[in-house]
Formats: structure tokens, C-alpha cells, sequence
């Protein structure tokens, strides 16, 4: 017999250091983003994290519901409204206690850039020693798919449909992230699953800069269920949203936006939109309607990091 | 691996200390992964963007997927750069 060919492994996995705490058999749907990026924070960044986090997909996981089957990570279940106050108070609690911890908030967009925006806003103003993580879904996919903040132009949901008086959701979406990085915060920074060692890179960097404050994670979830997509296209998903700049990554310090990926001849955005059913209502005039809105985006942010590289921010000098 | 530092902690219906349950998500599988063991070039690349994370080595030779848990979703069978892994119907093994 020949010996067979065999391939580099992929470094990815020299990052998944810890054990996985959760059960094998939960319940997320199948090619759920949210539970690949929920058994791949603690693999990453250690199982001394308590987690925090809101009634949403994650909860029923993360609270035990699912007939015990969840893990054996430290979590405290809040209320939409107050998810960073609460985060707020276990960090500071733990510093008080001088308990060395990681406390890490993690919510769905719905809480993040909708319900729970005030104190997330308020804890990122006063610069707390927690980190934030947001699993995008672009919309309430617990309660049954509604449009929240990020749902995008142009897609379907159960509040935004398509008939004769709606034709999608006909605003833009937020850049909840940007929002974040503006507030100035030690961290801030987006990633995706179909790059996962770009993640890994940042969950460690956020979770050595919460030492200095607030930390903001924006990680693009593809929801298989509430976006009409087949289980198996998650990744691919993930994969052209970053190639066709509808979410780039980024990170940023203090503000200081530097791009960790930079796509040099990006696709059209239709190649994105048309491996979801949620988009399939969109014609020639709204794809070029989120096609250029995707376009100012990314303008913008290119103009700011030129610019935060041209202005020093004044930062009060380390104690 | 690593050591790990659980809290000791009781959760709202449930003992720390007691073995975690798993749901059996093995039984909502409509179809299976199989690998190909002599195309798999053991890359991992079916390990890392396996969403329950049940994708595993298996003797330094392949990859191979636990079948109790695995939800059939077929991201490892897309993903995999030499197309060694085949989404095959689960009533082909019904006997
Ligand atoms: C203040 C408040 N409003 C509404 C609800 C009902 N609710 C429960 S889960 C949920 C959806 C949460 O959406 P998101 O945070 O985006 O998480 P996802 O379900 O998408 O994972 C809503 C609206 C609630 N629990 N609290
Ligand atoms: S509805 Fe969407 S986000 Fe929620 S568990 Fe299913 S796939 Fe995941
Ligand atoms: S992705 Fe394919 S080639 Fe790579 S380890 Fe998995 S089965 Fe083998
Ligand atoms: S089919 Fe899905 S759940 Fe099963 S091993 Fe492959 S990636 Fe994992």
C-alpha cells in the first residue's frame, strides 16, 4: 500500500487548548453558528469564564432547560434590559473580592444592539473590566424570527415580510460594532466562523485587554433556521460575507481601527444574498440599495482608520 | 489536556457535581457523514467548523464523526477540501 498523502493540520486546532464544557447532544438547531461559536469560546479562552446572558437561542443551552443536558461553565441568566448592568456588577465584584475572572457577557443582537443598548452603551462609557461578546443572528430568532437593529435591508422576517404593504425590511441595518469601537474602549473587534483563527486571536486579545476595561466582541452568526439557509452552507455563509465586505473584520484599540482582513477584489453582494431564502424577495434596484449601503460602510471605515492613524486620540497617561 | 477550573456551583435545576446529560441529537439525523479513510488527507478542517464539535481524529489516519451526537447538518461534508466526506441517507443502514 502507498502511503497516503497527509496534509498540515490546521492550526486552528493548536487554539483549542481547554475542554469543550458542554454536553454533546444540546439543543441548537443543526448548523446552529451560535453553538460552534459557544463550545469554541471556552475551548479558546479557558473554562474559568462565568458567562452571562440574556432569554434568547443561547438561554435554553446555557440555563439548563434542554432536560439538564447543558455545562459545566459558571452562568448567571439576566434580563434583556439589563445584561451589562448585571455583567457590571459580577465584574466588579469579583475585582473587589480580588478573584482573578473573566466575566463574559454574551448576547444575541436583539439584546445587544435593540433591548439591552443603553447599559451595554453605559458599561462601555465607564469602561468595565468585562467582555462583551454579541452573537449576530440579525434578528429575535428565539421568539420566532423578528427584525431587530441588524437585520439587514431587504430581508424577510416575521415583522418584516413580504406582501402587498411590506416588501422586506426597508430600513438599513446598524453598525452595531463600529458604534462600540466609538465609544473609545480598550477592545473592540468582528469576526466570523468561517475564520475561525482570526477569533481565536481575538477572544485571547480580549481577554488580556480586559484588564485595562471594556472588551466588544461582534461575532456574525449565520442562523440556518431563521434565514432560510441550508444547515450545511453556515460556513460558506460566513466565508462570503466576508469576501463581499457585508461584515468585515476588523479590530480596534482604543478606537484605532485596523482591518485583520482585507479582501482585494470583493464580490458583489448578490453572492452573499442568494444562499438565503430570506433575500430571495430582492430585486435589481434593492440589491443595489444594500450593495451600496455595504459599500459606504466599508468607506467609512477605511476613512476612519486612516483618520485615527492621523489624530492621536489624547488618552489620560497610565497610572 | 490542560487543567480546568470548574465553580463548584449549583444551577437552577441541576448538581455541579452531577454528570452532565446529553440529549440524544444522534436521533435527528436524516443523513450521515462517512468518510472516505484513504481521500481524507487529515487536515481537521471537518473538526474545527463541526458546530457540536464531535469530529475527531482517529488513529492519526482520518477523521471520523461521533454518530451519537452528530445532528447530520453536513457543514464537515461541505467544508472538506478533498470532498472525502459523503452525506449518505440514514435509511441506507437500516437493517
Ligand atoms: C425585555 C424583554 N422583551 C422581550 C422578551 C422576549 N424575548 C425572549 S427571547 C427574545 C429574543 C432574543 O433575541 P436575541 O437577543 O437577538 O437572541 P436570539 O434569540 O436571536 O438568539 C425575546 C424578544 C424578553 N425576554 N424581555
Ligand atoms: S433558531 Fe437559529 S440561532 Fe436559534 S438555535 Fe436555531 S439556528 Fe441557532
Ligand atoms: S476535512 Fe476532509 S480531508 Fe480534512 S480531515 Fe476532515 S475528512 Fe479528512
Ligand atoms: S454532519 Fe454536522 S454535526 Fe455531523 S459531524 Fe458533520 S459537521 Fe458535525
Amino acid at each position: 500500500m502507498t502511503e497516503k498523502k497527509k496534509a498540515k493540520l490546521t492550526p486552528v486546532l493548536d487554539y483549542l487548548k481547554h475542554e469543550d464544557p458542554f454536553a454533546k447532544g444540546v439543543a441548537f438547531c443543526p448548523g446552529c453558528g451560535l453553538e460552534l461559536l459557544l463550545r469554541f469560546i471556552p475551548q479558546v479562552m479557558g473554562n474559568d469564564i462565568v458567562i452571562t446572558g440574556t432569554p434568547s437561542c443561547s438561554a435554553p443551552v446555557l440555563l439548563g432547560q434542554n432536560n439538564q443536558s447543558w455545562h459545566k461553565l459558571s452562568y448567571f441568566g439576566t434580563l434583556m434590559t439589563g445584561a451589562a448592568a448585571n455583567a457590571t456588577g459580577l465584574a466588579r465584584y469579583y475585582k473587589k473580592a480580588g478573584i482573578d475572572n473573566t466575566v463574559v457577557c454574551f448576547n444575541g443582537d436583539g439584546t445587544a444592539a435593540d433591548i439591552g443598548f443603553g447599559n451595554l452603551s453605559g458599561a462601555a462609557e465607564r469602561n468595565e473590566p468585562f467582555i462583551y461578546i454579541c452573537y449576530d443572528n440579525e434578528g429575535y430568532m428565539n421568539t420566532g424570527v423578528q427584525k431587530s437593529g441588524t437585520t439587514p435591508y431587504g430581508a424577510t422576517t416575521t415583522t418584516t415580510p413580504f406582501g402587498a404593504a411590506s416588501k422586506g425590511k426597508n430600513l438599513r441595518r446598524m453598525n452595531l460594532a463600529l458604534k462600540m469601537a466609538m465609544h473609545k474602549i480598550p477592545y473592540a473587534a468582528t469576526a466570523t466562523l468561517s475564520d475561525l483563527g482570526d477569533l481565536a486571536k481575538k477572544l485571547l486579545k480580549a481577554k488580556e485587554m480586559k484588564e485595562k476595561g471594556f472588551c466588544f466582541l461582534h461575532v456574525f452568526a449565520p442562523c440556518p433556521t431563521g434565514w432560510g439557509a441550508a444547515p450545511d452552507n453556515t460556513i460558506e455563509i460566513c466565508r462570503r460575507a466576508v469576501k463581499t465586505n457585508y461584515f468585515p473584520l476588523w479590530e480596534a484599540e482604543n478606537g484605532k481601527i485596523r482591518m485583520t482582513k482585507t479582501i482585494k477584489k470583493p464580490k458583489p453582494v448578490k453572492t452573499y444574498t442568494e444562499l438565503m431564502k430570506k433575500f430571495k424577495f430582492m430585486d435589481e434596484e434593492d440589491h443595489k440599495i444594500l450593495q451600496d449601503d455595504v459599500d459606504y460602510e466599508y468607506c467609512i471605515l477605511g476613512g476612519l482608520s486612516v483618520l485615527e492613524a492621523e489624530c492621536q486620540l489624547p488618552l489620560p497617561a497610565d497610572e | 489536556m490542560s487543567s480546568n477550573v470548574y465553580f463548584k456551583h449549583e444551577g437552577p435545576w441541576s448538581d455541579a457535581n452531577d454528570p452532565l446529560l446529553c440529549s440524544d441529537t444522534g436521533d435527528w439525523r436524516t443523513k450521515r457523514p462517512v468518510v472516505d479513510e484513504e481521500n481524507c488527507i487529515v487536515c481537521g478542517f471537518c473538526a474545527i467548523y463541526c458546530p457540536i464539535q464531535v469530529v475527531q481524529m482517529k488513529g492519526e489516519t482520518h477523521f471520523e464523526a461521533d454518530l451519537d451526537f452528530c445532528k447530520g447538518c453536513g457543514i464537515c461534508a461541505k467544508e472538506c477540501p478533498k470532498n472525502a466526506i459523503s452525506m449518505v441517507s440514514e435509511g441506507e443502514f437500516v437493517k
